[in-house]
């Protein structure tokens, strides 16, 4: 029988895993950098914040998704973090049913970063911060195309690496590493159409794969015919080897005729 | 105005030379490949080298064009996408007969190291390919050896015969 | 003798003439002067942009997919095909990413660290003469084209002597690099650097002053100071605008703290301005890689981090030592399992902020890995420049934006 895979996500999984090892953590240092501190004394006075921590130098706000648009605004316009680098989803739909949202924002004068987090759950959509920043209009395309993740509000929601006719988001957990039936055949069915399927075949994604049938590619060892004969042939017997290779012969020194190089 | 007459005898002969047609034809066709640029990714990148100044590919009278109505060969470099593969069809089609692709490149083979959803395994999905050159990404030499194949696969066909039609694998 | 298939011819769909005497042309995505496959369609005003639509994903080959299937090391190779142009500075990138996920930034021996960045700095030249020769072949300069070629061969071979590939390098390790400079590299080192200078002088006296090139770039694809905050840019393309943001001088990382440099700005914000500022940063460079060749003779001849959790021992010691043997096994096989937690590094590349958004759950696979692509942003920016804009131009600002498809599409 073949081992159960759970479906919800279809991430490689290590095979091996120590039963007393606890993964360390990056710590969450306080905020006690000065910059860091005095933005997010400001910042929390308007707003309610879930949480936040410095971690590897960068401060990491936890917000609530519904407030997004005018936390990223407050940050901008009166913190100064000017620049919107980073945009993007983590699918924790496996785990908590929910998307982790960041935005990841950078202050071109104090040259710190800020990443600003929310969660969402998975039919929810989030607004969009593309009127505060114009850079957010391809990233949330991009979040988008490969999470599914709606956004109102924002001017031209579409596909933009899939093509517009794609099924499926594949950066979702669920989506199998080398794509749904529908990507599978993408190309055939879009250039030959369905009924070419048979004649191209599937796609050959095993790179040591061998078929014992094809006989004119692969060699069976003992089991050797001739070359794009049928694989259920009597294969040719391999005794002695210069019997059976007639343009291989042993090498006679007492025959060989012996070259003038000088003539 | 005395008309100049030259002694053909004399000074070595008619200025006739006798070959079969197979072979004139061939020659022109395998010292004027011109190429169709069809950079996808890394490998055009090396193909730009081969066509630059230290590999020079003009000595094989390889010239790149960028119209699929003057080229006779398609070097596909670099990785086909899914995405991309209706393009690719579409450009072979409006090349001229007889035409050749040389697929550079791992990933244009067989979809290389990019064994994901959105790549397609291998060209020969979607046009026929005579040239399989392996390497990640090829070196101009490689591409350079390719070409000289090709042309010795171009020698040996008589104009003749009717082209065999070529075949998705 | 053709296969059938069932592709109509294609501008069927597309309307040529609408009542307003706009046109639709599409461009792309097989156009020589696209970098890539960058298809456009450009709503036509007669000779005018009214506006355009950048469509991108010709590239996509799912890198991001991939990462999460693969353990750390195995990625590696991967972000070769990232920013072919310059692959070292994507090996590093991640390499760095890694690297601050884990803790071990400080435990990387200084001769890597020396390494690495007179890499990442040949790299950075690489890719300004790959720049300067197409995008002077698409503006109509053949001859700087081939002399660009030739200097560019020269770093090639340097790169080639030092890792043995020339385009996927490869170059760099998670903590620290695998191989020792090669005997004799720094002196063809110095060699490089001593004609490259007279080079680029030859390219600007070729370029500079020319009529023709300062006519097709001055006050082509102005760009705004706000504009480029608003685009995210960075870079050259940050630079170019204005405002003086060097990841290397603000948020130093490796030995650049160190070194001196100066970081050059450019106020006239268009094509010709960042065209001088590409210029510029090639001297920077070989500035830099000549202050670091006498660092390398200082440094202690240690290639590796030493940290046995995550990083596996030197080659002499696998052989020899049980444990390293057994500590490279178990790496090789399993993989490293970083801390809980996530990070994102921004590092400068050519093309300007390459940054890796790692979020790890203590697997040997990330869980997340998101790879903030400078071009991405430079393309995105071109709906918002192009319009206005001569349909000659459009060429002339897809090449000064220095788009690199391998690391858009990812």
């Amino acid at each position: 029988m073949r081992p159960y895979r759970p479906k919800d996500n279809l991430q490689a999984k290590a095979y091996y895993n120590d039963r007393f090892w606890v993964a360390p953590r990056i710590p969450e240092e306080p905020v006690e950098d000065p910059v860091f501190a005095a933005d997010l004394a400001s910042l929390q006075e308007h707003y309610p914040i879930q949480r936040a921590y410095i971690q590897r130098g960068q401060l990491v706000i936890h917000i609530d998704a519904k407030e997004n648009k005018e936390v990223l605004r407050y940050l901008k316009e009166e913190l100064g973090y000017d620049v919107l680098s980073e945009l993007s989803a983590i699918d924790y739909l496996a785990q908590d049913g929910e998307f982790e949202i960041f935005y990841q924002l950078l202050s071109l004068e104090k040259a710190k970063r800020i990443r600003v987090k929310c969660r969402i759950k998975e039919h929810e959509a989030i607004e969009s911060v593309e009127s505060i920043f114009r850079s957010a209009d391809w990233s949330e395309r991009e979040m988008y195309d490969m999470f599914g993740i709606k956004v109102n509000n924002h001017p031209n929601l579409k596909r933009i690496l899939m093509p517009d006719d794609w099924v499926g988001h594949p950066l979702r957990k669920t989506y199998p590493l080398h794509g749904d039936e529908a990507a599978q055949w993408y190309e055939v069915d879009k250039i030959f159409g369905k009924e070419y399927r048979d004649i191209i075949g599937p796609e050959q994604r095993d790179a040591a794969f061998v078929d014992p049938n094809d006989t004119c590619n692969f060699a069976r060892i003992k089991h050797e015919v001739p070359r794009c004969a049928d694989p259920n042939s009597e294969p040719i017997r391999i005794e002695k080897f210069n019997d059976d290779a007639p343009f291989v012969e042993t090498f006679d020194l007492k025959k060989a005729k012996i070259v003038n190089r000088d003539r | 105005m005395a008309q100049h007459q030259v002694n053909y005898a004399a000074s070595g002969g008619l200025p006739v030379a006798l070959t079969t047609v197979d072979k004139l034809v061939n020659w022109g066709r395998t010292n004027s490949l011109w190429v169709l640029t069809y950079g996808l990714a890394c490998c055009a990148i090396e193909m730009m080298a081969s066509g630059a100044s230290r590999y020079d590919f003009d000595r094989f009278g390889v010239i790149f064009r960028a119209s699929p109505r003057q080229a006779d060969v398609m070097i596909v470099a670099g990785t086909l996408t899914k995405k991309h593969a209706e393009f690719i069809r579409r450009l072979y089609d409006q090349m001229a007969e007889p035409k050749w692709v040389i697929s550079m490149g791992s990933c244009a083979n067989t979809g290389g190291m990019f064994n994901t959803y959105a790549t397609v395994q291998g060209v020969d999905r979607v046009i026929p390919v005579d040239i399989y050159l392996p390497g990640c990404a090829p070196r101009p030499e490689t591409l350079q050896y390719a070409v000289m194949l090709l042309q010795k696969q171009i020698r040996k066909r008589s104009i003749f015969q009717k082209p065999k039609p070529k075949r998705l694998v | 003798m053709q296969q059938r298939n069932r592709l109509e011819p294609y501008f069927e769909n597309l309307v040529f003439e609408r009542d307003d005497n706009h046109m639709v042309i599409n461009f792309g995505p097989q156009h020589p002067s696209a970098h890539g496959q960058l298809r456009l369609i450009l709503e036509m005003d007669g000779e005018q942009v009214a506006k355009a639509w950048p469509d991108i994903g010709y590239l996509h080959r799912g890198m991001e997919k991939m990462a999460e299937n693969m353990i750390y090391n195995e990625f590696l190779p991967t972000t070769d095909r990232m920013d072919y142009i310059a692959a070292t500075s994507n090996n590093y990138a991640f390499a760095l990413a890694v690297e601050r996920l884990l803790g071990i930034e400080d435990k990387v021996p200084r001769r890597a660290k020396v390494i690495r960045m007179i890499l990442l700095e040949l790299n950075r030249i690489i890719s300004h003469l790959f720049w300067l020769a197409t995008h002077a072949l698409d503006v109509g300069a053949m001859s700087v084209f081939l002399y660009c070629f030739r200097e560019r061969e020269y770093a090639m071979d340097l790169m080639e002597d030092y890792c043995g590939a020339r385009l996927t390098h490869s170059a760099v390790r998670i903590g620290g690099v695998p191989l020792d400079l090669p005997e004799g590299w720094l002196e063809r080192l110095n060699w490089f650097l001593n004609i490259l200078p007279e080079q680029i002088e030859l390219y600007e006296g070729l370029l500079s002053e020319n009529r023709i090139w300062r006519m097709r770039l001055e006050n082509v694809g102005v760009i705004p100071p706000e504009m480029a905050k608003q685009w995210a840019c960075s870079g050259i393309m940050l630079r170019g605008s204005g405002i003086p943001y060097d990841i290397r001088k603000e948020e130093p990382y490796e030995l650049y703290d160190e070194v001196d440099f100066d970081v050059p700005v450019s106020e006239t914000c268009d094509s010709y301005g960042r065209y001088k500022l590409y210029m510029e940063e090639m001297r920077q460079s070989i500035r830099i890689i000549r202050q670091l060749i006498p660092m390398y003779k200082e440094t202690e001849p240690q290639l590796l981090a030493h940290v046995p959790e995550y990083i596996s021992a030197h080659k002499e010691d696998i052989m020899t030592q049980n444990y390293s043997l057994m500590q490279h096994f178990v790496l090789v096989t399993q993989g490293m399992r970083p801390p809980v937690g996530e990070v994102y590094v921004p590092t400068e590349s050519p093309k300007g902020e390459l940054g890796f958004y790692i979020r790890s759950e203590g697997e040997p696979y990330p869980y997340r890995m998101k790879i903030r692509a400078p071009s991405f942003w430079h393309t995105g920016i071109l709906q918002d420049l192009l319009p206005g804009h001569y349909l000659a131009d459009v060429v002339t600002i897809i090449g000064s934006t220095n788009i690199v498809f391998g690391e858009i599409d990812r």
